[in-house]
């Protein structure tokens, strides 16, 4: 139950709706309850004949009236209550996507999607259904079984009460055990379901496999058993459902019978009237909805504080990197690279090691290496996706750690490695950086980065939705999509991460051609795996297991016959196989 | 879990009764759970009368004989017994059936899908054909565990409530039956008020988990762009208007569907009082049918209620249905007339040309023999055709002009069982299936120790098979988790030589292949030359440099062929590939 103490400061927030809405059911449970009571009165009247026509129609206004003042106070507190609710699942929702944008690379290392998705999703729905059911089914729960009671007890009889209440506990224990065995079940049959998925999953991917061994009949057998497994949890959760109904018939037939017979008794004693027995029954149906109530909000309670438990260790988790600078920009765009060691959080082997590089504003350095060797991480590094203490890089001569993030990342313009693109229009995702770009200014970069003849071909040219309800593009097309979004930036530093291993090698070129007029005075480093991209470079590196290898120019490392000669050889022959010679 | 579900603006008949039809194939558990329902609804609805027989013979009366009270005692009781152990079972019933046919229509449009040509997955997302195997026929699941149990039990049980009523006073039913075509009407409309409002809210929501696990896969980019405040007020936009429609439905839930049955009910209550109690003025009257007559109103409004919450489920399951039916409808490939053998292993390429999508040609003019027993390599450039020329060669897609014989034959005209048989494939990513090592071998067919072992030691994979806990009967993990992508390449090997086929067709693995499982694939080949026909599709030239005839593919065409000695005699291609590969090692 502790859950709504973790959830008071939300309770607090919107005390005004929840005592509102908590002030309106125990009206509706007391009004409800003088339904029956209104008619108990009137069969004792039948019975005395001292009914009039008068008393009559007072008693018919009377349910009436209480039926549509009930109606109403009942759409109110739906409303107040239910609204705080869905209003805490949206809260939540948005602290948890807010937190997450505040979290450095090294967050997500340790967070798989699917686990974070699950917390904004399913555990985020527990909490929601804690802050609305859980509270009405308390709530209402107590006060309709206190009322209910009270009234049994002083008005009617409190010994027939005694007797029919007997078999109550019974039922909501039943409900409680039947809720948990569902939700287990459920869970159960969620996960079968999951297989169910990843078979089928299995088998279409695998289509081919399939049709060249002739495992058609197999793979029927195969199926049919994952198919079962899961039927059969979908059974027993079934199974488990339609045990509800004859709980509650046998518990409540139970405590009609005792309460007739006993109710017999009295009256034949002269302690109870007819009109009051048949109140009481009426009384009696009134009680079921709390012991449902009650099971129902021991297993909410249970779902709920897991789930907010998580939420809440999500929104603590602290970003690896800590935004702490001050400096809003930098006297030059020189950048300067020492590093003694540095090794990813979790890997065994360090990543860079012993690496020192200056790069002066305006100058072309170029970093070739094998995949893996270590290049991006120069880049991860200096963009501080990671912190580290025995990493110093500067910027302008100041360590990147006294840049603010915003202004350290808003010098560096950077082509990632993985052209991600957002499921947005192709204008939208090239002016990502700068949503106020004109459309001129999209189209200048597009042209720099030779995709406008592609987008023009698209059904809706730069309007064209890109992902699963657009259009799907292809690697180059993403990688110059996301290149035109770096130029547009218009950054001191313009950093390519491999970002044009997709692109053939004439549009590599016209590219950078293109690229030699933009980076004008800028500090460009580009990371590549094909040589012919940085033979223009002032400075070439070689890294290879995360130290440097080789470096120069493009003349003196050809004339120094290591890696880069062979490399640049193998490049050359690759390239007349490519083309058929 | 219901993705891509579109609402109509109606359901389709048709598509419903041929969804129903199904069940119609289980007539005795039908039979079995209509007769439960009966029983147990008239288990629920003579308590009352019990209590009403009660109320006015006895108690109004005052007197107690004690053997009828007994009696009636137990009779109450045992209805309610009855009523409880024949609700149960007649759910266990239908349960029963729901399963059944989602077996049934799971089976089919499973073993539908897995027969389709291949053509047919080329532009279907993998994501949407599972979902039509498994989430739509979940959602059909539904409509039987559900939609149908809760109207059959609803609608009975309503039926046999007003019967009761009609027993014990039939104006006094009139008086209340009022109540039913009033519910009906607002039950109507409130499902045609909220399927389209619901549909909103919940295409929103999946639209605010799509954004959320896009930016978490695309968070560098939107910190490398500062654009963490612009992302996170749009999700909150979306959210918030995701909050709005909630409280749309939240509302016209409120306003129709939770408090409206109640207020129905209270109402008609009022016209039961009114009634009775002007008869009173009047008439003697029983006070157990007044009794009665509330504890029966009590009861009929939840399943009003429960039918309407199912009438989106119904919604949804005939459009699963539609989805599923047009799998079923579209067939399967069906091998008729396939009855030739193949008794020798020649292989044919006469004038091959293929497309993909009949717009750019990928394989052109195509044409080679290979003699039984003999040893052909085809290789290229990546894009050069040579994995296209391998489908063709599986059967999974038919070429477009010029055919492909075996043993003069052409593909369709062949046995399955014989091209299944003499025709062994090793493929780039080994297939493996979740059971033994031994299963992985003989694929389901029944083989001897000997035959494995050998087929093993053949593929000197025996010596490691040993080396596991259980040997030969270690269950392999979910796609070979336990074996190395060397030794799964030699597990497939293994699988094929165990097989003994007439022509084997060899996809050699393009990456992470060592030199070890090189040295074994090439022994295993060279043990084969002579009696089996080959046809290697290598990536790495030195497995193939004992070859009868090597094809250098360039964009579709057979740009040389010859011997390896004579293709590295001159300048060209294939010397150009070899140096290339050559280079590669200090690389």
């Amino acid at each position: 139950m502790d859950i709504f103490l973790k959830l008071g400061w939300y309770f607090r927030a919107k005390w005004r709706r929840y005592v509102l809405a908590g002030v309106l059911l125990i009206a509706v449970d007391v009004l409800e309850l003088t339904i029956p009571w209104l008619v108990g009165r009137l069969i004792d009247e039948v019975l005395a004949q001292s009914l009039t026509t008068q008393s009559l129609t007072q008693y018919v206004v009377a349910v009436l009236v209480l039926g549509v003042l009930i109606y109403i106070m009942r759409f109110l507190w739906r409303l107040f209550l239910f609204s705080a609710s869905f209003q805490l699942a949206e809260l939540l929702r948005q602290q948890v996507y807010r937190h997450m944008t505040l979290m450095a690379p090294g967050f997500y290392n340790k967070h798989r999607t699917g686990d974070l998705m699950a917390r904004a999703t399913n555990d985020v729905t527990a909490v929601e259904m804690t802050a609305g059911e859980g509270v009405l089914s308390g709530l209402d729960g107590v006060v309709t079984g206190v009322l209910v009671l009270v009234v049994m007890m002083v008005f009617i009889s409190w010994e027939l009460t005694l007797v029919a209440l007997l078999p109550f506990p019974l039922m909501a224990w039943f409900f409680y055990i039947i809720g948990t065995r569902l939700h287990d079940g459920f869970r159960d049959a969620q996960e079968r379901f999951s297989d169910l998925n990843d078979k089928v999953q299995e088998s279409v991917s695998g289509i081919r496999m399939i049709r060249a061994f002739g495992r058609e009949v197999r793979e029927d057998a195969d199926f049919m058993q994952v198919a079962d497994r899961a039927a059969e949890a979908n059974m027993r959760v079934a199974a488990t459902d339609s045990l509800y109904d004859p709980a509650i018939f046998i518990t409540v037939g139970v405590s009609f019978l005792l309460s007739i017979a006993m109710g017999a008794w009295l009256i034949e004693q002269g302690s109870l009237t007819l009109g009051q027995l048949t109140s009481f029954t009426m009384y009696l149906g009134y009680l079921i909805w709390p012991m449902f109530a009650y099971g129902w909000l021991l297993n909410l309670v249970e779902r709920g504080s897991a789930a907010y438990t998580r939420i809440n260790a999500l929104l603590e988790a602290r970003s690896p990197v800590v935004d702490s600078g001050q400096l809003l920009s930098a006297v030059n765009h020189d950048i300067h690279w020492d590093i003694a060691e540095f090794t990813y959080p979790g890997a065994g082997s360090p990543a860079l090691s012993n690496v020192s590089l200056h790069v002066p504003q305006g100058n072309l350095l170029g970093i070739v290496g094998a995949t893996g060797a270590g290049k991006s991480t120069l880049i991860n590094l200096l963009l501080r996706y990671y912190d580290h203490d025995q990493v110093r890089i500067e910027l302008g001569g100041h360590p990147v750690q006294d840049f603010t993030l915003q202004a350290l990342r808003s010098m560096i313009a950077v082509v990632p490695q993985d052209a991600f693109l957002f499921t947005a229009s192709i204008a939208e995702n090239i002016a990502l950086g700068r949503p106020d770009a004109s459309i001129e200014e999209i189209r200048a970069v597009a042209r720099l980065a030779s995709v406008e003849q592609d987008i023009l071909r698209f059904p809706a040219a730069y309007d064209t939705l890109v992902g699963e309800r657009g259009v799907t593009l292809s690697g180059g097309q993403k990688q110059r999509i996301a290149i035109a979004r770096a130029l547009l930036l218009d950054a001191p530093i313009l950093v390519l991460d491999d970002a044009l291993s997709a692109v053939d090698v004439n549009t590599e070129r016209n590219i950078l051609a293109h690229l030699k007029q933009a980076r004008q005075g800028r500090t460009t480093v580009i990371l590549c795996h094909r040589l012919s991209a940085v033979e223009d470079a002032d400075q070439i590196v070689v890294i290879s297991h995360g130290e440097i290898k080789e470096r120069g120019t493009h003349q003196s490392l050809l004339a120094e016959k290591g890696w880069y000669a062979r490399m640049f050889n193998y490049q050359k022959l690759e390239q007349a196989v490519a083309s058929g010679r | 879990m219901h993705q891509d579900d579109e609402l109509p603006r109606r359901v389709d008949r048709r598509s419903l009764r041929r969804l129903l039809r199904y069940a119609l194939a289980y007539p005795r558990l039908l039979k079995q759970a209509a007769v439960l329902l009966i029983l147990s609804t008239l288990g629920q609805v003579l308590g009352p009368v019990l209590v009403k027989v009660f109320l006015d013979d006895y108690v109004t009366q005052g007197h107690y004989p004690a053997r009828d009270l007994i009696f009636l005692a137990v009779a109450y009781a045992g209805l309610y017994g009855l009523s409880a152990w024949a609700g149960y079972w007649q759910a266990m019933r239908l349960n029963d059936v729901a399963f059944s046919v989602v077996r049934s229509i799971r089976a089919q449009v499973f073993s539908t899908v897995v027969r389709k040509p291949l053509s047919y997955f080329d532009h279907r997302p993998t994501g949407k054909l599972v979902s039509r195997i498994t989430n739509d026929t979940e959602a059909i699941k539904d409509l039987f565990l559900h939609v149908v149990a809760t109207f059959a039990q609803g609608i009975v049980l309503i039926v046999a409530i007003f019967i009761a009523m009609a027993l014990l006073d039939i104006r006094l039913m009139l008086v209340c039956l009022v109540i039913m075509p009033v519910m009906i009407v607002v039950m109507i409309n409130y499902q045609r008020l909220s399927a389209p409002r619901y549909h909103k809210a919940r295409s929103i929501l999946s639209q605010i988990n799509a954004t959320m696990s896009e930016s978490i896969q695309g968070m560098k980019i939107i910190q490398l762009m500062n654009q963490q405040k612009r992302f996170h007020q749009r999700f909150t936009d979306t959210s918030q208007s995701h909050f709005a429609a909630r409280m749309t439905n939240l509302k016209l839930d409120a306003i129709l569907l939770r408090p409206m049955p109640d207020l129905l009910r209270t109402m008609t209550l009022a016209g039961v009082l009114f009634y009775f109690g002007s008869q009173s003025m009047t008439t003697a009257v029983e006070i157990g049918v007044i009794y009665a007559f509330i504890n029966y109103l009590s009861r009929i409004t939840e399943p009003v209620m429960q039918m309407t919450q199912r009438l989106s489920m119904l919604q949804q399951a005939v459009v699963a249905g539609e989805r599923v039916f047009e799998i079923l409808d579209e067939g399967k490939e069906e091998h008729k007339n396939a009855r030739q053998m193949i008794e020798q292993g020649r292989v044919e390429f006469r004038d091959v040309s293929f497309s993909y999508d009949g717009k750019h040609p990928v394989l052109n003019n195509i044409n080679f023999v290979v003699e039984p027993g003999e040893f052909y390599a085809v290789v290229g450039h990546t894009g050069s055709g040579k994995s296209t020329l391998m489908s063709l060669l599986m059967r999974f897609y038919t070429p477009q002009s010029g055919q492909i014989l075996l043993d003069g034959w052409q593909l369709h005209e062949i046995d399955q069982n014989s091209l299944r048989n003499q025709v062994g494939v090793v493929m780039q990513d080994p297939f493996i299936t979740t059971g033994s090592v031994r299963d992985n071998i003989c694929l389901g067919q029944v083989m001897s120790d000997e035959q494995i072992v050998r087929a093993a030691k053949q593929a000197q994979l025996h010596e490691f098979v040993m080396s596991l806990p259980d040997a030969y009967n270690t269950m392999m993990d979910e796609r070979g988790g336990n074996f190395s992508t060397g030794q799964r390449q030699l597990l497939s090997l293994a699988r094929t030589l165990a097989h003994d086929p007439m022509i084997l067709i060899l996809d050699e693995a393009t990456a992470n292949i060592d030199s070890h499982t090189e040295a074994v694939i090439q022994s295993a080949l060279m043990q084969l030359k002579g009696k089996t026909s080959i046809i290697a599709i290598a990536h790495r030239l030195s497995t193939i440099t004992s070859a009868d005839q090597i094809l250098v593919l360039h964009q579709g065409e057979i740009a040389q062929r010859g011997t390896h000695q004579g293709l590295l005699g001159h300048e060209g291609l294939y010397r150009n590939m070899y140096l290339l590969q050559q280079s590669r090692g200090d690389g």
